[in-house]
């Protein structure tokens, strides 16, 4: 279902908006496609609506106004069966994490994989894997509530792209993290993206995003600006 | 992985987790199984007592004087006038006495200064089969009363009034436990599943998020309520077999229990009763995520 859409566009919002009762307005008439397999940053300080459009991409959230299309599927249209199995195809690493404090690390990051029935062994060889990539290998039996920020962090990334999804989406995921371990999570996504995800960052850390060669677009009070166009490999 | 192995990998997580709940509620459908099941299998063996006295119901017509061939020929159709029945006997005062000196057995001596004709004569009606209601009965006997020479009707009145009411008080016990086993079975599951649900808000919120399907979700929760019924019940089941077992040892030998012949429930009741538990314990189960579920 999400694989790709005819054209090759992965996300399209056309003229979004979304206002939080009574009437704080999050997102004013945003338009935005991202190609599909695309390394995408929205930057923007805080409060500027980045989560809010992550939201309404993951259908955590229904927009206002206007149309969200993930692969050519209006997203907030999609229901019961569908609508689950698109969300198996969009990996979503949290800025508030999500993650499930009393399970242990290995736990939390299969939980993506097991509702898509992913095999026992499978899962396993790919909790290691990422806890690898991660850094995090000593962690894997560990509850996530006995880690740091920065660990947890890791964590919810790692159940974001366990399941290979076609499209990523990420808030914030170096927020708790130094500079070494930055570089890890961004080896990593940017792995993902190489073999086919696309992938949308969202941040205000503009170490991560300075010298990129990919898209950059900035949301201000809920508007959103190029701010550089992407370099096509 | 396949679905199955999923949701019972879930249902195992869930009923790690709430254990104590979940004992709690298993407890309290066992003892709901228990109670009504309880007063069930005394009614079920006290209808079989009420049919085996029935088979031996006897109206007994004592009459003023001895009736002649023509006479007994009136009564019979006077008493066939009223219903059918299963059998009419005249009984004459000679036979009376000889049957009163047969049961005295080695004391007939007693009866030696007796006139052979002091018994009065009697007819003796068995009625059919299927006039079992006392109000029934009473309403033949007083017909019978008013018999022409007929004098007095016995059939073991206050007996048979006392077993008939002790009956319905029963049947009303069953009643009373069956909602009682409806009200825990459906309310305690529910309110498990409930307390489930809300202690494990976030799990549930996470799995719609990353893709679960809403069966993936929900049919760990109504198999935990399925479970709680089929446990429960056959807790509660075994529970009364045992007790049953117990005053069959124990009050085994001559008494009232020996004269009666109390068995336990047939299988296809034990089946009924444990899946009229399940379904009970499942429409909890369901009501409490309908409620409470959102996904």
């Amino acid at each position: 279902m999400t694989e790709t859409s005819s054209n090759g566009t992965m996300v399209e919002m056309i003229k979004v908006s979304k206002i939080y009762p009574p009437d704080t307005r999050a997102l004013s008439d945003v338009s935005l496609s991202i190609a599909t397999g695309e390394m995408f940053f929205l930057i923007g300080m805080s409060g500027a609506g980045k989560t809010t459009l992550l939201k309404l991409l993951c259908n955590m959230e229904a927009p206002t106004n206007g149309l969200i299309e993930i692969s050519g599927h209006n997203i907030h249209r999609v229901k019961g069966k569908n609508l689950a199995r698109l969300r198996q195809r969009i990996g979503v690493a949290y800025q508030d994490f999500k993650l499930l404090t009393d399970r242990t690390v290995a736990e939390n990051i299969a939980i993506s994989m097991e509702v898509s029935y992913k095999k026992p062994q499978h899962i396993r060889k790919r909790v290691r894997d990422l806890l690898d990539q991660l850094a995090l290998a000593g962690k894997h039996d560990t509850i996530t509530e006995d880690l740091s920020r920065g660990e947890q962090q890791r964590v919810a990334l790692a159940r974001a792209v366990a399941n290979s999804p076609t499209l990523i989406l990420v808030d914030e995921p170096t927020g708790n993290l130094d500079s070494t371990t930055t570089e890890r999570v961004m080896r990593l996504l940017t792995k993902c993206n190489k073999s086919g995800a696309t992938v949308v960052i969202a941040t205000h850390d503009h170490s991560i995003y300075t010298n990129t060669k990919h898209r950059i677009m900035e949301l201000q009070h809920g508007k959103l600006n190029l701010v550089r166009e992407g370099v096509s490999s | 992985m396949n679905f199955w192995f999923a949701v019972f990998r879930q249902v195992g997580r869930n009923l790690k987790q709430t254990w104590p709940s979940q004992f709690m509620t298993l407890l309290t459908v066992s003892l709901s199984v228990l109670i009504f099941a309880f007063f069930f299998l005394i009614y079920n063996n006290m209808l079989r007592v009420g049919d085996k006295l029935g088979d031996d119901l006897l109206l007994i017509v004592y009459l003023e004087e001895e009736p002649g061939p023509e006479m007994q020929a009136q009564l019979k159709k006077k008493i066939l006038a009223f219903d059918d029945v299963e059998e009419i006997r005249f009984i004459s005062r000679a036979e009376a006495y000889r049957t009163f000196s047969e049961q005295l057995g080695e004391d007939r001596d007693v009866l030696q200064d007796m006139p052979q004709d002091f018994l009065p004569a009697s007819i003796e009606v068995v009625p059919l089969k299927n006039l079992r209601s006392l109000s029934q009965l009473k309403l033949f006997s007083d017909y019978l009363g008013k018999l022409p020479a007929a004098e007095k009707v016995q059939y073991g009145q206050d007996w048979i009034e006392r077993f008939y009411y002790f009956t319905r008080l029963i049947s009303i016990i069953v009643l009373l436990s069956g909602g009682l086993l409806i009200l825990t079975s459906v309310f305690m599951v529910s309110y498990t599943i409930r307390l489930t649900i809300l202690g494990r808000q976030a799990e549930l919120e996470l799995l719609k998020l990353v893709g679960a399907t809403n069966y993936y979700i929900r049919t760990p929760f109504l198999i935990e309520g399925i479970l709680q019924g089929l446990i429960g019940s056959i807790f509660g089941i075994v529970s009364l077999y045992a007790l049953f077992h117990w005053i069959r040892i124990k009050f085994s030998g001559p008494g009232i229990l020996a004269f009666f012949e109390f068995s336990f429930f047939q299988v296809t009741t034990i089946t009924t009763i444990i899946a009229l538990s399940i379904v009970l314990c499942a429409v909890g189960s369901y009501t409490s995520m309908q409620k409470f579920l959102r996904i």
